[in-house]
């Protein structure tokens, strides 16, 4: 049988930088190919050639045996290649159907789009992705998962060959996955190929056949999953092993930074309290969604609960805090807060990666004041953190996930907190600039700080945090020691309580 | 093609239109390349200049200011009516500049705060002070200016006039002060993305509002000029002078949230109008003719933003 894609010495220059160096690999029809390896390690670009989004500077590639030549995605996609970026790239001001047709409405008669029949073909296509969501409901109002599956849905329903997934699981949690799952095993059994990246170990062996793993945009290896362990995969990405991968637990523990007491995220929860130590890293864990997002947004004022209060030091904080002031009161509390979505919440991704460190130390400082010096502080970060990026002036928009991860961490190093509130400390970032990230919360806490950390991904809560609070319907209802935390004991205190 | 477009547009359009502008000038009428000419003309966008520098401020931090028509009637006929009495001519000046804050604190109030539309609100704004200068004049038209204030208008400082110098020195104190002090990198973050200024701690909502006090600020400064400008009261003054402001801003490449020209693009976008009116002149083009081409200018304004905003 001829390979769906045959990529054959492709290779792709941006200025100076060899994104992409002659690779040549096949993937099969019928088979679900991962493609693995580090951040900035060629994946996206390549996917991108394949795509119809770039054009590669030499060799060649063939669909179904037939050589092509892309010169924009809408060849790529009539020649049956359809893409699911990692990018969210909806409309927020367009209903689900708008953006699902964008471009390609259907027309009815008199030439005015067919809105019934676009409505109805796109609440089949989110039903196959088990969705009962409204196909007029504007994007602005869907979470980040629904989101995700609006562009998975937008993405497979084009009639095509060859389906490419850019980390179609980076904002879902594992029930989304599985129904994904069945939607890929389905497209499977149709005989197309779908090419699978993805920096989740655990999905990768659940659902890919093949691998071919990439590093330097060089081609490393292109096999069968079956012949590999996650441990060997890992390896063959990083040269590093797995138990390498987190740093050692806190010894001891220093005094209470913040104690929460009594906090009720709504009128009818019953209180939750806890406090967290000098020296610690503590996670909130359990099923996604059950309010631990909630617990830490309510204390900058972010999610309006129903009361409480936080001790920090000798000050006292009575939740609920005002949305406009609640980040600042925290920050002059020596507590920084970083929040889930780096593009939208966290980053100026226009801006230098010196003013992105820099405005942290400058948001406190009165406004008519000249500038606080950053230059200093940013050169130190941007070697401390092992940021790459050509100057401290490089707009942190066209840095990868990873280093862009670790300037916003930087931000709250520059303005040297006593507290760090962290929601998903490494959410699209590769394994490499994972195991650097850990490593430095841990230094942070070694140092002093307090740190709290929200994860989707219960094994890096595991392997980092000296001890795990499980959160289920708003309330904490178990207590583990992190050495002693499994994803077994995590999910059995959260559904036995 | 488009992408010849496309980097073209990084350059603010204001500096190739004036180049060009002054290019052709030079050419056809090089009689008129001295500085007392020119003076006159560049004297006479002073009050444009110094209203663009509250615009600029404002549409960087995503919001607009249409209010300075507002602030420009209500301000001449104060002065030009006596409606102060006689209290001396500095303590009037520092009067309209406090009504300039006021409004723009109005503005700043409803569109940080309330959430209003910043077009809608300001616009809205000015037809209300239209209408209260309307009811207090009750058709009466207003007496003169202060001669004082023209005597001053038509001062020179070497061959420069006066408002010229007062507009160049505001400028230059604008690019200090948002290139140097905290407040301009909150402009520059709010402009960036208002939710992850506010998530690093940038006070967003104060930052919008100070940009339209500042912005009133401005208004009043301009009001003042072209009061001084225009020697005798009126009840139809500066009734454009926003849509040229936000035109001249736009060329001057800084574009909701952007601010890629500085303060100095939008600076020379103001120049571009001057040199627009001395060509004109020299070639005889009759008001209306003067109409149109200001008109055209605003379309290349909003033809350049449309390629702009299309780019990210």
């Amino acid at each position: 049988m001829l390979p769906a894609v045959t990529f054959k010495g492709v290779t792709k220059h941006f200025g100076p930088t060899l994104a992409v160096n002659d690779i040549s690999f096949e993937i099969r029809p019928g088979r679900v190919h991962a493609l693995m390896g580090e951040n900035g390690a060629g994946k996206s670009t390549l996917m991108k050639i394949l795509a119809g989004v770039h054009q590669p500077d030499a060799g060649k590639i063939a669909i179904a045996g037939r050589q092509v030549c892309f010169a924009n995605p809408s060849q790529a996609l009539a020649a049956g290649v359809s893409t699911v970026f990692q990018e969210l790239s909806l409309l927020p001001n367009l209903s689900i159907t708008e953006n699902m047709f964008l471009g390609k409405e259907i027309m009815g008669r008199f030439g005015s789009p067919h809105r019934a029949e676009m409505a109805q073909r796109t609440k089949e296509a989110l039903s196959e992705l088990g969705m009962s969501l409204d196909p007029n409901t504007l994007v602005s109002e869907l979470s980040i998962a629904q989101r995700q599956f609006v562009e998975i849905a937008h993405g497979i329903k084009a009639d095509a060959q060859v389906f490419i997934l850019d980390e179609p699981t980076a904002a879902l949690n594992a029930a989304d996955v599985q129904v994904l799952n069945a939607r890929i095993e389905k497209l499977k059994a149709k005989g197309k190929a779908i090419v699978y990246i993805s920096h989740r170990m655990d999905e990768i062996f659940a659902i890919c056949d093949d691998v071919t793993i990439m590093k330097d945009g060089a081609h490393v290896a292109t096999q069968s999953l079956s012949d590999l362990t996650p441990e060997r995969l890992i390896t063959l990405m990083v040269g590093r092993e797995l138990n390498d991968l987190f740093p050692d637990r806190a010894r001891d523990l220093g005094p209470v930074r913040l104690s929460c007491q009594d906090l009720r995220l709504t009128p009818e929860a019953s209180p939750l309290s806890f406090d967290l130590h000098s020296g610690e890293i503590l996670g909130l864990a359990g099923l996604e969604g059950q309010g631990q997002s909630e617990i830490v947004r309510s204390m900058i004022g972010q999610y309006a609960a129903n009361s409480g209060k936080v001790r920090i030091g000798s000050q006292t904080v009575l939740l609920p805090v005002t949305a406009s002031a609640g980040v600042r009161n925290m920050q002059q509390l020596s507590l920084g807060f970083v929040p889930e979505d780096r593009k939208e919440e966290g980053l100026l991704l226009g801006a230098a990666i010196r003013e992105n460190i820099g405005i942290g130390l400058q948001s406190a400082r009165p406004g008519f004041k000249p500038l606080a010096k950053v230059a200093d502080v940013t050169r130190r970060i941007m070697a401390d953190l092992n940021i790459k990026a050509g100057s401290s002036t490089t707009p942190v928009g066209t840095l990868s996930g990873g280093n862009q991860q670790k300037v916003l961490l930087g931000r709250y190093l520059a303005s040297d907190m006593d507290i760090l509130i962290i929601e998903e400390p490494t959410r699209g970032v590769d394994i490499g600039a994972k195991v650097e990230i850990y490593r430095l919360l841990r230094e942070l806490a070694q140092r002093g700080m307090a740190i709290l950390v929200l994860s989707r991904e219960t094994v890096e809560l595991i392997g980092l945090c000296d001890r795990l609070l499980v959160v289920h319907d708003r309330k904490i209802v178990s207590e583990l020691a992190g050495a002693e935390a499994s994803e077994h004991n995590i999910l059995n205190a959260a559904l036995t309580s | 093609m488009t992408n010849v477009l496309r980097s073209a547009a990084r350059i603010p359009p204001a500096y190739i239109v004036f180049v060009i502008l002054l290019a052709t000038l030079w050419l056809t009428k090089p009689q008129l390349m001295n500085a007392n000419v020119m003076g006159i003309f560049v004297r006479q966008v002073a009050p444009l200049g110094i209203l663009v520098l509250g615009q600029l401020l404002v549409m960087r931090v995503r919001s607009i200011d249409l209010s300075g028509a507002g602030v420009l009637l209500l301000v001449n006929y104060m002065i030009a009516s006596g409606l102060l009495g006689d209290l001396p001519l500095p303590l009037i000046l520092l009067v309209s500049l406090g009504i300039g804050c006021l409004v723009g604190l109005f503005n700043g109030y409803l569109v940080a705060k309330r959430r209003v539309s910043a077009v809608i609100a300001t616009l809205a704004v000015t037809v209300i002070i239209g209408g209260f200068v309307q009811f207090v004049a009750s058709g009466k038209p207003p007496g003169n200016m202060p001669e004082l204030m023209n005597d001053i208008y038509k001062m020179k400082w070497g061959p420069v006039p006066l408002p010229v110098v007062l507009w160049v020195a505001l400028t230059a104190v604008m690019a200090v002060f948002l290139s140097r002090f905290v407040y301009g990198q909150f402009v520059m973050a709010v402009g960036e993305n208002p939710t992850a200024s506010h998530f690093s701690g940038v006070p967003v909502e104060r930052t919008v509002l100070m940009a339209h006090v500042i912005a009133g600020l401005f208004a009043g400064i301009a009001a003042i000029v072209q009061s001084a400008a225009v020697a005798v009261g009126s009840l139809r003054l500066g009734l454009e002078m926003p849509i040229d402001a936000v035109a001249a801003t736009i060329l001057g490449g800084v574009i909701f949230g952007r601010g890629d020209g500085g303060v100095w693009g939008p600076f020379f976008g103001v120049m571009c109008f001057a040199l627009l009116f001395v060509s004109m002149t020299s070639f005889g083009v009759p008001e209306p003719g003067k109409q149109i081409a200001r008109g055209l200018i605003i379309l290349l304004a909003a033809i350049f933003y449309g390629l702009n905003t299309r780019k990210t």
